[in-house]
């Protein structure tokens, strides 16, 4: 066992380790914690993938602000919510049918996987550059320009939905200032005199 | 001068969008922001708009005179404000390009002074007689809109922009008649109105689709260079070639039926637009809707259904009188229309009381006599009478609205205001309507000297003299065909007796015309006045004011005597203008006095209307008859009318209707036209809408929505309780499907096409999926070519001409299950009926051609 | 066994493990926090799995701007994500998702 394997498996067992006990845990924090052992054996694989960049991207945005921002929720609606008895029947039988169809699919994909037979792919060497900051950079700001400034209205809007989503309840507005004169100017009736009638044959009291 | 040319280019004349446009400001401005400029600023707007039109009118019609002086040709100015759209025609004529574009001749010169001019004098009036009107704002901004639109049609470049304004004139139209909406009875003439101007608006579009066939252009110009075009025969009869069933019929009847019928496109052209303009121009059969158009308000009546839009259909003879010479049988046909309009509505005419029922068939009447005009190809004489009947008829429907007004301070029901018998000895009481009145009520019955007599003599003396040549010499359209040359049309030829019926239907009309107005006059004015019992120093009681139209249904008891002030002038808002028509009614006759030898009017248009003139011919002589009989006629009408409403006081009329009620009855009721119109025409439509109205609502409300909004319903109530609104649900039924999809992708799925290689070459693919892997028998012996499975997807087979052969396919999945299906391939039997197939190749030459090759042929030619 | 990471299928299976669990992990749990936290888990799933076949592939690294984008969208969809999990906690004042059912019948 040489040092590139040392690090896949590491990586893997941390990816496994973090992802289950984030799935099993009971308490939300412990949870937290799990995904963030799962970020961090990502990024290792990342690393190993040569993707350097991607993996420094993992570490800042999953670790540095997703993994902060659960802690942080968590922290608001207080760590031991999960610990109260469920108010209803907690819909067992559906969740027996989902989680047990889905780990069914999964085992026959895997079986899938199992039955083919031929060579495993094996990568070659990486290119020189390969997944750095210069190389992903230069295709984000040359070819990907139009997908990333979108990607960055996404996250204005969606910054602004969480603030309007998250905001506490809605003061009362303010009385609308008293109407302008020239906002009359194009309704009511086009005439004075059908102010006090009714347009159709029906009487006006 | 010289700087306005200079400014003004005749082929970039600008000024033409100034006129335009001052109306159509004055409209918005009035219309949208009318309610907050109050009734001073609606009136200046909407007297500027329309007074700035009118000075603009006139600068152009100088600039216009400059350019025409000393020149055959007639001068144009024109304004293209931007292209528009383009209609492709028949393809020899290639596309035809619409522009707005607007251009100035003499002809609509004159008629935009014509309507700029009146229709100041009557905004003018208006401004006093709506003064109590709620919607004051809304009737200037009407007025204004109908002032563009008018001069849109008058000054549009072609057919189209005619037809904007057009539309856009019966909008107005429509618009002003339901000025007083709220009573039901003028909502319902509007609507009359517009309706039906709709059937004449059908005939000018019919027209216009014949023009982009025919002739390939729209404009004036291209349509007056095109119109040769015109005279080509269009078959008409049979539809098809033979008429179906004709073959049942005795020999000479089938042959007589099958016989082609043709008419000359310009025929059928003149007809189209001739029912445009009848509509317009309330011409038999399509008049009733002028009579009815009274509802409006009295300034409309006199402004848009006397002197201005229902001369339309006249200049719009007059604009195409090159295309309508060209067909000589729907110039009689106008003629006769005319000339029976005249009649019929001025015999209506003789039985109503209504003042302004009176004026709206004189009106009638009068148009005829404008299409009797030009009907017999004196354009220049029926456009004179347009512009002499704007004058004297404007005046008297003003005036007819200033007694009204005055009638209005007591009596504020509108049939009973209006009804002449209440009236009598006005002139006492208010002298200047009554002078003016006068002056333009002895011009329409042709008193010597005024405009009214020499416009209508110059139409007696055309309709005495002037016919329409056949366009063709010879008067015959041939063909070449099989049996050689044949003649399909015979040009219909001007009847000898034309002219002299006319001309006594003509004359008829005269006599007709002074009896009825003067009979109006000398109710309104003369004798005593019998609308309430005057007394001096009344007072009004304090209940009342004037705002009669605010309370439609308030009524007088009729048996309760009414009491009041004697009746007083109208303010000078509403006289000035009276004024001006009378003198223009007295004096405006000199323009064309042939008796005189004075005709500018005549030299003006002259040019416009040369092409046109190539085809009248026109007699010398007939004037010392024509004199005599249009005199003759004059005094007779006014002369009877005297004795029997002044020196009799009315006695024989009284006994006249007592001697023939029915007669009188028939008359007074309109000859029962609208009643015949609604049994025939709107019942039937009626009909047909409640018919479709049940389809509607049995069929497609009762059956279609019914059941699938049933169905719908039905399983919505069985589905509801799946939504338990919990995601686990959701969650669960989703894996359940994808588990499906899933499944269906991994089985084994055994599916193959057939494709056709070459000759005899057919080739087996099997359908490719996740994992499969295959195993055929081609040889049919019920044996697997191979027991090992393979990635071998396709099988090739060679067949011949007849043969078949049948595969064996069987496909295993990644689990091991296995799918099997038979695959029988076949090939065709060489069809004997026909020879082999001429296959043309496709080559491509070494220069980069590429070339058809019919099989033994060297390559010829090549296409890129 | 000496060339563990330099194998795609293994980082096929990894990626296969990872998503079911994230899966199976949002399809049983009831805490809210927990199953938003399981997407974020099948995201970093698919996240390997692309960034390994682009390793395999080479060349213009789409497979690496692909993962860039669900990155920044999975930082969206946390953050609208637990401000809803927020106002829901305010409502009903419990972080089980099937006590969210207004939308039933």
């Amino acid at each position: 066992m040489n040092a590139g394997n040392a690090l896949f498996i590491v990586g893997a067992l941390l990816c496994l380790v973090g992802a289950l006990s984030t799935v099993i845990a009971r308490s939300p924090i412990r949870a937290a914690m799990g995904l963030l052992i799962t970020i961090i054996g990502i990024a290792s694989l990342f690393l190993k993938l040569s993707a350097q960049f991607l993996a420094a991207i993992q570490i800042i945005v999953y670790a540095g602000a997703v993994v902060v921002l659960f802690v942080f929720v968590i922290m608001l609606i207080g760590a031991d919510t999960s610990a109260g008895p469920p108010k209803s029947g907690g819909s067992v039988g559906s969740r027996i049918v989902a989680g047990g169809g889905m780990a069914v699919l999964s085992g026959l994909g895997l079986l899938l996987l199992a039955r083919f037979d031929g060579q495993p792919v094996r990568f070659g060497p990486a290119a020189v550059g390969h997944g750095d900051v210069e190389a992903v950079g230069g295709l984000l700001f040359r070819e990907a320009i139009i997908p990333f400034e979108l990607a960055t209205a996404l996250l204005i809007v969606a910054v602004i939905g969480a603030i309007a989503v998250a905001r506490s309840k809605a003061r009362p507005r303010p009385a609308p200032p008293e109407s302008h004169e020239s906002k009359r100017l194009f309704h009511g009736p086009l005439h004075p005199r059908d102010a006090q009638r009714p347009l159709s044959k029906e009487p006006a009291e | 001068m010289e700087a306005l040319v200079k400014v003004f280019p005749a082929n970039d004349f600008s000024l033409l969008a100034v006129i335009l446009c001052l109306p159509l400001i004055g409209a918005f401005i009035n219309g949208v922001f009318g309610k907050r400029l109050g009734r001073e600023g609606v009136t200046l707007m909407a007297l500027a708009a329309v007074g700035g039109s009118f000075l603009a009118a006139v600068v152009s019609f100088l600039v216009l005179r400059q350019a025409q002086a000393g020149s055959e040709q007639a001068a144009r100015l024109t304004y293209v404000a931007w292209d528009w759209l383009s209609v492709s025609g028949r393809h020899d004529l290639g596309s035809i390009p619409i522009k707005v574009a607007f251009s100035l001749d003499a002809l609509n010169a004159t008629m935009c002074l014509v309507v700029t001019g009146v229709g100041f004098l009557i905004h003018l009036y208006s401004t006093k007689y709506m003064e109590k009107d709620p919607g004051y704002h809304r009737f200037f901004a009407y007025l204004n809109l109908f002032i563009f639109s008018m001069l849109v049609l008058i000054l549009g470049d072609s057919l189209p922009i005619l037809f904007v304004g057009w539309e856009g004139v019966g909008l107005c139209s429509y618009l002003l008649i339901g000025f007083w909406f709220t009573d039901e009875k003028n909502a319902q003439a509007g609507k009359k109105a517009f309706i039906v101007n709709r059937i004449g608006d059908f005939g000018l579009l019919v027209a216009m689709a014949l023009f982009v066939y025919h002739v390939g252009a729209l404009d004036w110009i291209g349509i007056e260079g095109g119109r040769s075009r015109l005279l080509e025969p269009v078959k008409l009869w049979p539809i098809g070639n033979v008429v179906p069933l004709s073959s049942a019929l005795p020999e000479s009847a089938a042959a007589w039926l099958n016989t082609p019928r043709y008419v000359t496109a310009a025929s059928l052209v003149g007809l189209a637009l001739f029912l445009g303009c009848a509509g317009k121009s309330a011409q038999i059969p399509l008049y009733v809707w002028l009579p009815d158009a009274m509802a409006g308000p009295t300034p409309v009546s006199a402004l848009i259904h006397a002197a201005t839009m229902v001369t339309a259909g006249v200049y719009l003879v007059c604009r195409l009188s090159s295309v309508f010479v060209l067909a000589p049988a729907v110039m009689f046909t106008i003629a006769l229309v005319g000339a029976l309009t005249a009649l019929l509505a001025a015999s209506i005419a003789f039985a109503q009381n209504d003042i302004k029922k009176v004026l709206a068939y004189s009106t009638v009447s009068q148009l005829g006599y404008m299409f009797l005009g030009v009907g017999v190809g004196a354009f220049s004489a029926g456009f004179f009478h347009v512009v002499t009947h704007a004058f004297f008829k404007a005046c008297l429907f003003l005036g007819a609205g200033s007694v009204i007004y005055a009638m209005h301070k007591r009596i504020h029901d509108t049939d009973t205001s209006q009804d002449m018998r209440k009236m009598g000895g006005m002139k006492k009481y208010m002298p200047v309507t009554f002078a003016t009145f006068v002056g333009a009520w002895v011009a329409i019955i042709g008193f010597p000297g005024t405009s009214g007599f020499f416009s209508k003599d110059e139409i007696l003396l055309k309709a005495l003299t002037s016919q329409i040549q056949s366009p063709l010499p010879g008067g015959k359209i041939t063909q070449m065909t099989r049996a050689g040359e044949q003649t399909v049309l015979e040009l219909w030829q001007w009847p000898s007796w034309g002219n002299q019926v006319l001309f006594a239907m003509g004359v008829v009309g005269a006599v007709m015309t002074a009896f009825y107005m003067s009979r109006l006059v000398f109710g309104i004015f003369w004798g005593d006045f019998k609308g309430w019992t005057i007394k001096r120093k009344w007072k009004a009681p304090a209940h009342h004011d004037h705002d009669d139209h605010d309370h439609p249904h308030h009524h007088h008891d009729p048996d309760e005597p009414l009491e009041g002030p004697a009746p007083v002038e109208s303010p000078w808002q509403m006289w000035l203008p009276l004024a001006v028509l009378a003198a223009l009614s007295l004096g405006g006759g000199f323009l064309n006095a042939h008796l005189l030898h004075l005709h500018p009017m005549d030299d003006w248009l002259g040019p416009v209307f040369a092409t046109a003139a190539q085809n009248v011919t026109a007699a010398e002589g007939g004037l010392s008859l024509v004199l005599a009989f249009g005199i003759g006629a004059f005094a007779l009408g006014l002369g009877a009318a005297y004795w029997v409403y002044r020196l009799q006081g009315g006695e024989p009329a009284r006994a006249f209707v007592e001697r023939m009620p029915g007669l009188h009855r028939w008359a007074q009721d309109k000859f029962y036209v609208d009643e015949a119109y609604d049994e025939a025409v709107v019942e039937s439509a009626a009909a047909l809408a409640d018919t479709a109205a049940a389809a509607d609502k049995y069929v497609v409300d009762g059956i279609v929505a019914k059941l699938t909004s049933g169905v719908v319903q039905l399983a919505g109530a069985g589905l509801r309780f799946v939504q338990t609104g919990k995601v686990h649900t959701y969650a669960a039924v989703m894996v359940v499907g994808t588990a499906a999809v899933g499944w269906f992708l991994i089985a084994p799925h055994a599916q193959a096409r057939t494709v056709h290689q070459s000759a005899g070459q057919y080739g087996v693919v099997a359908a490719p999926g996740f994992g499969y892997q295959y195993r055929w028998d081609t040889d049919g012996d019920g044996q697997w070519d191979s027991e090992e499975f393979s990635s071998q997807m396709q099988q090739d087979v060679t067949l011949g001409f007849g043969e078949n052969k049948t595969l064996r396919l069987q496909v295993k999945n990644a689990f091991g299950r296995t799918a099997e299906r038979s695959i029988t391939v076949s090939r065709p039997k060489l069809d004997p009926t026909r020879g082999p197939a001429t296959v043309i190749q496709i080559e491509q030459q070494p220069d980069g051609t590429v070339r058809g090759v019919l099989p033994g042929q060297q390559p010829t030619g090549g296409v890129q | 066994m000496s060339a563990l990471g330099y194998v795609l299928e293994h980082y096929v299976v990894l990626s296969a493990l990872l998503f079911t669990i994230g899966a199976i992990g949002f399809l049983v749990r009831r805490n809210v926090l927990i199953q938003l936290m399981s997407i974020e888990l099948m995201l970093n799933a698919i996240n390997l799995l692309l960034v390994a076949y682009n390793r395999q592939h080479g060349g213009p690294m789409t497979g690496q701007l692909f993962a860039f984008f669900i990155i920044a969208v999975a930082a969206a969809e946390a953050a609208v994500g637990l401000a809803i999990i927020l106002s829901y906690y305010r409502l009903k004042a419990s972080v089980h998702s099937d006590e969210a059912d207004a939308l039933k019948h």
